[in-house]
């Protein structure tokens, strides 16, 4: 087997794609030739790196959730069968079906607050009663940042005077969760132990915002 | 309307493929969000069309339906361009895609090893699509030749030249990164 030929089968060698005649003649031209001896040394190299740069990744929960909720067995609201009989009824309409699909990711829509100053502090915890009223199903997290994680300090209190702590107590009993950007408190001064417990740290307020949105499926809402 | 028994074979051969597809859908679009949505939209559609896929294994059945929609989905974007790309979320992902690096103990050998990593995920980005497939394909989710040749819709003969071509753009980019990092050999 010549160079050339070598070279053009090399790949489906390493793959193992090569039938066992041509193999067997590749493999006497190996080791006659150390070029293709060493192109087949690289090639070998780089598939290793190759599959220790890819890795099988899991699908995020939200997708895996509507997924699972769309085509597993287990009993569905009225609204989900309803609204796949209006999907099927619509063949060929992609974007139709895909609007119905979205009506349906609503029960578990997510949402991030974004909280960047105290002074709204108290309207947006109004506008999240009131969310959570409308949709009892949302998921929401609260992220502080700026000056916005005043209200989860120890002892914060509202324009009222009026203690914030039991009700953010409230809403996380109702699911929704806190979080304080830690780069904020570091350039504020502020010890990490006077965030309330019923809050988390996050490192940095803005790549928990992205990451939410990019990775998680949540929509953005600033306050 | 499709019966129960069909949903549950659905269900069965289908479903389990949802990390391989959304896999597939990150390296083909480049964009968490976007391989969600195309994925989504797979699904929809091979539930739709399930009647006409025959026999056990519908991996590379489901995986040709998310190509599909992936490469619609991009399409349709070139169209009508988002109104806010945000260069630098995307440019983060370039390196990290949420995967775990395990650390060697040697810190120098596992600097070289995320250094590698990283360039290996950069350029394998960068390759045009329809090799970047059919590496992803090989080595990521382990197809054959002739599953790669079903799911991209190619001859075997093609499978087999964009491999290697594929291969070679990489070793090329690679090789030079890596010298500009100071980590070659």
């Amino acid at each position: 087997m010549s160079c050339k030929e070598t070279t053009r089968l090399l790949d489906a060698y390493v793959d193992g794609e090569l039938d066992l005649a041509a193999g067997l003649h590749l493999e006497e031209h190996l080791q006659s030739c150390a070029h293709c001896g060493a192109s087949l040394a690289r090639l070998k190299a780089l598939r290793t790196s190759l599959r220790r740069g890819v890795e099988l990744e899991t699908a995020p929960d939200g997708l895996r959730s509507r997924l699972r909720a769309r085509f597993s067995a287990p009993a569905r609201g009225p609204g989900l069968s309803r609204g796949w009989g209006l999907a099927l009824a619509a063949p060929g309409i992609a974007a139709l079906a895909l609007a119905l699909w979205l009506g349906f990711a609503v029960p578990e829509a997510r949402v991030v607050y974004h909280i960047t100053s105290s002074a709204t502090a108290s309207t947006a915890l109004r506008n999240l009663a009131n969310h959570l009223q409308a949709a009892p199903k949302v998921k929401i997290v609260v992220v502080a940042h700026n000056d916005g994680v005043d209200f989860l300090l120890r002892g914060a209190r509202d324009a009222s005077g009026e203690a914030f702590e039991p009700a953010v107590r409230r809403f996380l009993e109702r699911g929704v969760e806190f979080r304080v950007c830690n780069n904020t408190l570091e350039r504020r001064g502020i010890n990490a132990s006077r965030v309330i417990p019923a809050a988390a740290l996050v490192p940095s307020g803005i790549a928990e915002i992205g990451r939410l949105q990019s990775q998680e499926g949540y929509s953005y809402m600033r306050l | 309307m499709l019966d129960e028994l069909e949903r549950a074979r659905f269900e069965r051969l289908v479903l389990p493929h949802m990390d391989a597809a959304f896999s597939l859908a990150r390296w083909l679009t480049r964009d968490a969000a976007q391989a969600q949505d195309a994925v989504q939209e797979a699904y929809l559609r091979a539930f739709r069309f399930f009647g006409t896929f025959r026999g056990e294994d519908a991996r590379p059945w489901i995986l040709g339906v998310v190509r599909n929609a992936c490469y619609r989905l991009l399409e349709r974007e070139r169209a009508e361009p988002a109104a806010q790309f945000d260069e630098q979320a995307h440019g983060e992902e370039a390196v990290a895609p949420g995967t775990v690096v395990r650390f060697p103990l040697d810190p120098e050998a596992a600097a070289i090893a995320r250094a590698e990593r990283e360039l290996v995920q950069r350029y394998l980005r960068a390759l045009p699509p329809e090799y970047r497939e059919a590496l992803v394909l090989r080595e990521l989710h382990g197809c054959s030749y002739r599953e790669i040749a079903q799911i991209a819709d190619i001859p075997l003969g093609t499978v087999m030249s964009r491999l290697a071509r594929g291969r070679r753009l990489l070793q090329r980019a690679l090789a030079a990164g890596l010298e500009e990092r100071g980590t070659g050999t």
